[in-house]
């Protein structure tokens, strides 16, 4: 049984089709890049698979259950494309990773210690035990991001899905982000990651399914960088890295 | 201090201290999600909504406070199923709420010829002295129950509020929560408008959140900061308002908005101090990511 299967998956924004026609099928214990360039539809594919933009057409399912029926989210490990882990409030690095084990709790009941244990044993495996307590909006960017995979593994998933996670962050976060994603391989978690460049994560991927115009153009090897992308000093540009410029509020929140 | 609290032996200031203390204790349980949410004038709008409620009840002779609490709810409702399945933005389904609420306020009064307006101003500044035994429990009644829910749902309430997208893939019951906020916040309206007024009543949603997040680090220590902050300005403001003898409402306020402005001052400060003295590991020990010019 596929952890996740699309079969003619449509997605339009206003009657523009963005995802059109996408086959996939990603398998218990697998490790998949879904990559292409921007606007390529990449990320509202994913969208699509979690719940979070609607289908026009085709079907998504989740381990074998059509996805509007699906209920099991805690086998899900989502890391959403953000810039930040900080919001309104200040929020400690464990209170925002607890949120990965609500799906375990019952509503309105307290933690228990196996929440607890998952919370920290999440924090050491992104490298972060030292900063529990710390403020996350005082965190660096790639620690931010850190967290938020943090947040997607503490809920134990069997398929974990990451959008963009390695955009505009250090070198250290994308080191640890390629040994959290070996690590899952290893414990039979399947693992589906968007994302414009491998990096270290090139070994340890089994496919990579390349997008363009919302359709699927590659599904197989992983591609190999070409022209001035396989220069390892080449420098990529992000604009919209770490420019959260919500974070300064009226009440100045920061 | 050799402050003169004899007023205190009055029945009716027992009662005007009981209410306050309540509300500032269990509106900034609430405050917090809504600050958290970016939404922190929602419950201003839900104010002036609660206009039209209390005009309603004029019309309708039935206490006041039931007739608002149902119009914030329905107001809340019709925000919530807006916001979620139309293309109203939040800033312009709360002009709406500010607009609409005084206008049906104003409005309906003027139906209601034999109240008057005068009666509407007891609302939208509040009149605690005014405050019987019942109305007193109704308030720590409906303070209890807001407060302990928010308690309880903590952690499902501040991650709807921080990542609504995450929340949804974790299959938490988004919709669901998200109502429950608007309708605790239309609760805690209906219930502090006799306290601080219909104008005002934001302000002890907020401001207690807003004074103590310059210094804490969590969300749990912001949430019991600012309800602690709360039941000390609310206290503060009715000894203050009680001893110059002016409206309560507005010096529970006044106090807040200087307790803001002073820990905001003194966290600026700090923060400028602690930069050379952090107190957690920064973030400096990451590798340099470009290459350094080689000096010549």
């Amino acid at each position: 049984m596929p952890v996740i299967e699309t079969r003619g998956a449509t997605v339009s924004y206003g009657g523009r089709a963005v995802v059109r026609g996408v086959d996939l099928v990603i398998q218990p214990g697998e490790a998949v890049a879904v990559m292409g360039a921007n606007g390529s539809g990449k990320s509202t594919l994913v969208k699509a698979i979690v719940g979070l933009v609607p289908l026009a057409g085709g079907e998504v399912e989740l381990f074998g259950t059509a996805q509007r029926r699906f209920r099991d989210w805690k086998r899900v490990g989502y890391v959403p494309q953000r810039t930040g882990a900080a919001s309104g409030v200040p929020s400690t690095a464990a209170e925002v990773v607890s949120q990965g084990r609500l799906a375990h709790r019952l509503l309105g009941l307290p933690s228990r210690r196996a929440d607890r244990e998952a919370v920290a044993r999440s924090l050491a495996e992104v490298g972060l035990e030292g900063h529990a307590r710390c403020a996350v909006d005082t965190l660096s960017g790639g620690q931010q991001q850190r967290v938020l995979i943090a947040r997607a593994l503490a809920t134990e998933p069997d398929v974990l899905i990451m959008d963009e996670p390695t955009v505009g962050v250090d070198a250290e976060t994308q080191a640890a982000l390629a040994n959290v994603v070996s690590d899952r391989v290893d414990a039979g978690c399947a693992v589906l990651i968007i994302t414009h460049e491998l990096g270290p994560l090139t070994d340890r991927l089994d496919r990579a399914i390349v997008l363009a115009d919302g359709k699927v153009v590659h599904d197989g090897e992983p591609p190999r960088p070409v022209g001035e992308h396989a220069d390892p000093a080449h420098q990529h540009e992000h604009p919209h890295a770490n420019g959260d410029a919500d974070t300064e509020n009226l009440w100045g929140s920061k | 201090m050799s402050l003169d609290l004899s007023i205190l032996n009055y029945e009716f200031m027992q009662r005007a201290l009981i209410s306050a203390l309540v509300v500032g204790l269990c509106a900034p349980a609430v405050g917090v999600f809504l600050v958290q949410k970016r939404l922190a004038l929602i419950g201003d709008g839900l104010g002036h909504i609660a206009l039209t409620g209390v005009a309603v009840g004029f019309l309708t002779s039935t206490s006041p406070m039931w007739t608002t609490l149902a119009v914030t709810i329905a107001a809340s409702i019709v925000m919530e199923l807006l916001r979620s399945h139309s293309k109203t933005s939040g800033d312009v389904a709360l002009a709406m709420m500010f607009y609409g609420g005084i206008a049906g306020g104003v409005y309906l009064t003027g139906l209601a010829a034999d109240k008057g307006v005068a009666n509407l101003q007891q609302y939208l500044f509040g009149s605690l002295l005014t405050t019987g035994w019942t109305e007193v429990w109704t308030v720590v009644g409906g303070g209890a129950a807001v407060a302990l829910l928010m308690l309880v749902l903590r952690p499902w309430m501040s991650a709807i509020c921080a990542d609504e997208q995450y929340a949804r893939v974790a299959g938490l019951p988004v919709a669901g929560l998200n109502l429950l906020l608007l309708m605790t916040t239309a609760v805690t309206v209906s219930v502090s408008m006799r306290a601080v007024g219909l104008l005002l009543v934001s302000a002890l949603l907020v401001i207690p959140v807003v004074t103590v997040q310059q210094f804490t680090r969590s969300l749990k220590a912001t949430m019991f900061g600012g309800m602690a902050a709360g039941f000390l300005i609310a206290g503060a403001g009715i000894i203050t308002s009680a001893v110059q003898d002016v409206p309560p409402g507005a010096t529970i306020v006044l106090i807040g908005v200087a307790c803001f402005v002073v820990t905001a001052t003194a966290a600026a400060i700090v923060h400028r101090l602690r930069r050379t003295w952090r107190r957690h590991p920064p973030p400096e020990g990451e590798p340099l990511e470009v290459e350094l010019p080689s000096k010549a």
